[in-house]
């Protein structure tokens, strides 16, 4: 058994040797040597270290430590077993004692494909209204972002993060900081659409059919199709697509790839995104 | 030198003893000294290897101009106060230099040198590319993120260092005699000491755009606390040397109690949410990962896996009984291991069939907390052997090591 875990560990040290993570045998030495823990701080050699050691008033300084380090660690996995439980009649209560420990560095979420696993495959469609110097106006079809990124996970061992996190990520965080009819909620809202964006419209630049067209005006939409159902199953899901569009959006300089910059030197007033809308 | 008594009188031991055992246990030794390294090794090399994929794409993931501009960070992070050196500077020098360091430091944490320091800059790079694009992280990141921040509070460079080497040499040339703080004393310490110094000024000076208020203070209290450890250690190597002992002690074994316990809730909570939804229920939640396009590289082999409702079945019925046993399986030890075993291969097949990598490996680094001394200081050895035999070395010195895990095999903790 212990086998099989080594088979999993060896490939990822292995990877460590040539770079250098040197291994239990020079340890030892030290660890035999002076009959201590081998380490880099270990306790001087002749002394047993520990509380032990220590004379009285040292021994009260560690009974301290010690006695603080246990009420924190105590009451730090009580904060984090409260914000990964339900809501309950302590966190009901004292959830704001909760958030306050937790936010931002320990927030955590373990539900992984829980309570259900998302049984849907959500895309992400753009169309832009474009301007070019022979046909004037014009408006594209439908261009599937999800799609792209879905070609690029496709028989990659190693996909990147802006393959599979960016836009499903971010699509999420607009869906969750907007009410069913579009309306954002609050700065999240706001920074939400501003990411969406941007985003549709660097993956437009790189879109060889939008080449040298001046992109005024973009419209996305959130595509759901359920995943059809076993066929080893005797279910009957229902597969047809549903549809949500966002709002067209004017384009500015901010939301290019290459605006950013740009903008950041007008960013003294802080309402030119508002306004621009 | 803790030596455990034999397990035969531990029943017959009175309670107060125990408990002065256990003090003297807690304060004299940093304990697992083999599963902090193997989880600093795991997580440093998890974010290594993401940072240096990511290598291509780092501009549009954490640079000024990417989606998630600098300007949409800044609005963000002035909300939710999250920690990151990157609201510095908008400039693309600076992004450059945090990515850099950020490399850097995973990879000299991988190798174990100057631990300490090295892991307080590891955790600066992790949270402040995360927490630069909060909307990019997966689960990976998540664990990771907290590992980082858990590890800064631990002595993981106790072996399998490059510190574990010089500590040992140093000690061999004094029991041969040398002079001890000869010549070769180690002035890269002091100089990354002074070096970090800075970085700390900065971080004071920003401290109202770099975060909340604690991680500054726990910075300074780091940095300080190395400050007098090097003093102590010239000056005073009596009693004040053993009580700055006996505090990183404790606190190492805090931070890992704190580790344990988060992979215990990681799967507690992944566990017993499942056990809610339907379609853990009806058996057939794992059918459907498989087809949705973000973690489907492999269709054919998905389609193969899916094919079978038997199959989808077992796995997800078997994926929720070990999410949920594990926890209560660390009271005994066989069955501790053989769950690990299950978890762990479950999140190699994850790695392949959903194509999340990183997200596998950096669980499989905080499932290797609970993997038994024995096996790792067996590993330990083949690794050396192996390293050995390519580089033409000599392989010497594995016996003491080996007589070394039988010893530490002795008390069966949790740890152990």
């Amino acid at each position: 058994m212990d086998a099989d875990v080594g088979r999993d560990i060896d490939a990822d040290v292995d990877r460590g040797v040539e770079t250098g993570a040197e291994t239990g045998t020079d340890a030892a030495e030290t660890g035999v040597d002076a009959g201590v823990e081998p380490g880099v701080e270990s306790v001087p050699a002749g002394s047993g270290g520990g509380i032990m050691a220590l004379s009285l008033p040292y021994q009260v300084v560690a009974a301290v430590a010690l006695a603080v380090a246990g009420v924190f660690v105590c009451v730090h996995l009580a904060m984090v077993f409260l914000h990964v439980a339900p809501s309950n009649t302590l966190t009901k209560r004292h959830g704001q004692a909760v958030d306050d420990w937790i936010y931002p560095e320990f927030e955590q979420n373990w539900k992984l494909f829980a309570p259900n696993p998302l049984q849907q495959n959500v895309s992400v469609e753009v169309r832009a209204e474009v301007v070019t110097a022979g046909d004037g106006r014009r408006t594209t079809d439908w261009i599937d972002l999800t799609a792209q990124d879905a070609e690029a996970i496709r028989h990659n061992p190693l996909p990147s993060h802006t393959q599979q996190n960016e836009l499903r990520r971010a699509v999420d965080f607009y869906l969750n900081s907007h009410s069913d009819d579009g309306t954002p909620n609050g700065t999240r809202g706001q920074l939400s659409e501003d990411y969406m964006r941007r985003i549709a419209m660097l993956r437009l630049d790189g879109l060889a059919s939008l080449e040298g067209a001046d992109v005024r005006r973009v419209q996305l939409r959130a595509v759901t199709r359920p995943v059809p159902a076993p066929r080893w199953s005797t279910e009957k899901n229902d597969h047809t697509a549903s549809y949500r569009d966002f709002p067209w959006w004017r384009v500015t300089d901010a939301d290019l790839p290459d605006g950013a910059a740009r903008s950041r030197a007008e960013a003294a007033a802080p309402s030119r995104t508002e306004a621009s809308r | 030198m803790s030596g455990p008594s034999a397990p035969s009188t531990r029943p017959r031991e009175p309670f107060d003893r125990r408990i002065a055992r256990a003090v003297q246990a807690v304060t004299g030794r940093a304990l697992g000294p083999h599963q902090t390294a193997i989880v600093r090794i795991g997580f440093s090399l998890t974010w290594l290897v993401f940072l240096l994929r990511e290598l291509p794409h780092r501009h549009e993931m954490y640079g000024p101009d990417g989606p998630w501009s600098w300007e949409l960070a800044r609005r963000l992070t002035a909300d939710n106060r999250a920690f990151t050196v990157l609201m510095w500077s908008d400039g693309r020098v600076w992004f450059e230099v945090v990515y850099g360091l950020a490399v850097l430091s995973a990879a000299l944490l991988l190798v174990g040198w100057h631990t300490r320091a090295v892991s307080v800059v590891f955790m600066v790079g992790v949270l402040s590319l995360q927490n630069r694009s909060v909307f990019l992280g997966d689960g990976g990141d998540n664990v990771l993120h907290l590992a980082a921040i858990y590890l800064v509070l631990t002595r993981c460079g106790q072996v399998w260092s490059l510190d574990a080497r010089r500590a040992a040499r140093r000690s061999a040339s004094r029991a041969a005699g040398k002079a001890d703080r000869g010549p070769r004393e180690d002035i890269a310490g002091p100089l990354l000491w002074t070096v970090l110094g800075g970085f700390l000024l900065a971080t004071t000076w920003f401290s109202d755009i770099t975060g909340e208020w604690w991680l500054p203070v726990l910075l300074w209290v780091l940095w300080l606390g190395h400050g007098l450890w090097w003093l102590v250690c010239r000056l005073a190597p009596g009693e004040p040397r053993t009580l700055l002992d006996v505090l990183a002690n404790l606190t190492h074994n805090a931070a890992l109690v704190v580790i344990m316990a988060e992979v215990c809730l990681i799967y507690a909570t992944a566990g017993w949410y499942k056990i809610q939804g339907s379609r853990w229920q009806d058996g057939t939640a794992l059918y459907y990962p498989l087809h949705l396009d973000y973690f489907s590289p492999w269709p054919a082999l998905s389609e193969l896996l899916g094919a079978s409702g038997i199959m989808v079945l077992l796995l997800t019925y078997g994926t929720v009984i070990v999410q949920i046993a594990f926890p209560f399986t660390l009271f005994h030890r066989k069955a501790k291991n053989v769950l690990l075993v299950a978890m762990m291969l479950e999140h190699a097949g994850i790695a392949v069939l959903l194509g999340l990598p990183v997200f596998s490996l950096a669980m499989i680094s905080a499932d290797a907390v609970f993997l038994p001394t024995a096996f790792l200081v067996a590993l330990g050895a083949r690794v050396a052997r192996g390293r050995d035999r390519v580089l033409g070395r000599r392989s010497a010195g594995t016996l003491p090591e080996q007589r070394r895990a039988g010893e530490e095999h002795g008390p069966r903790t949790l740890v152990g």
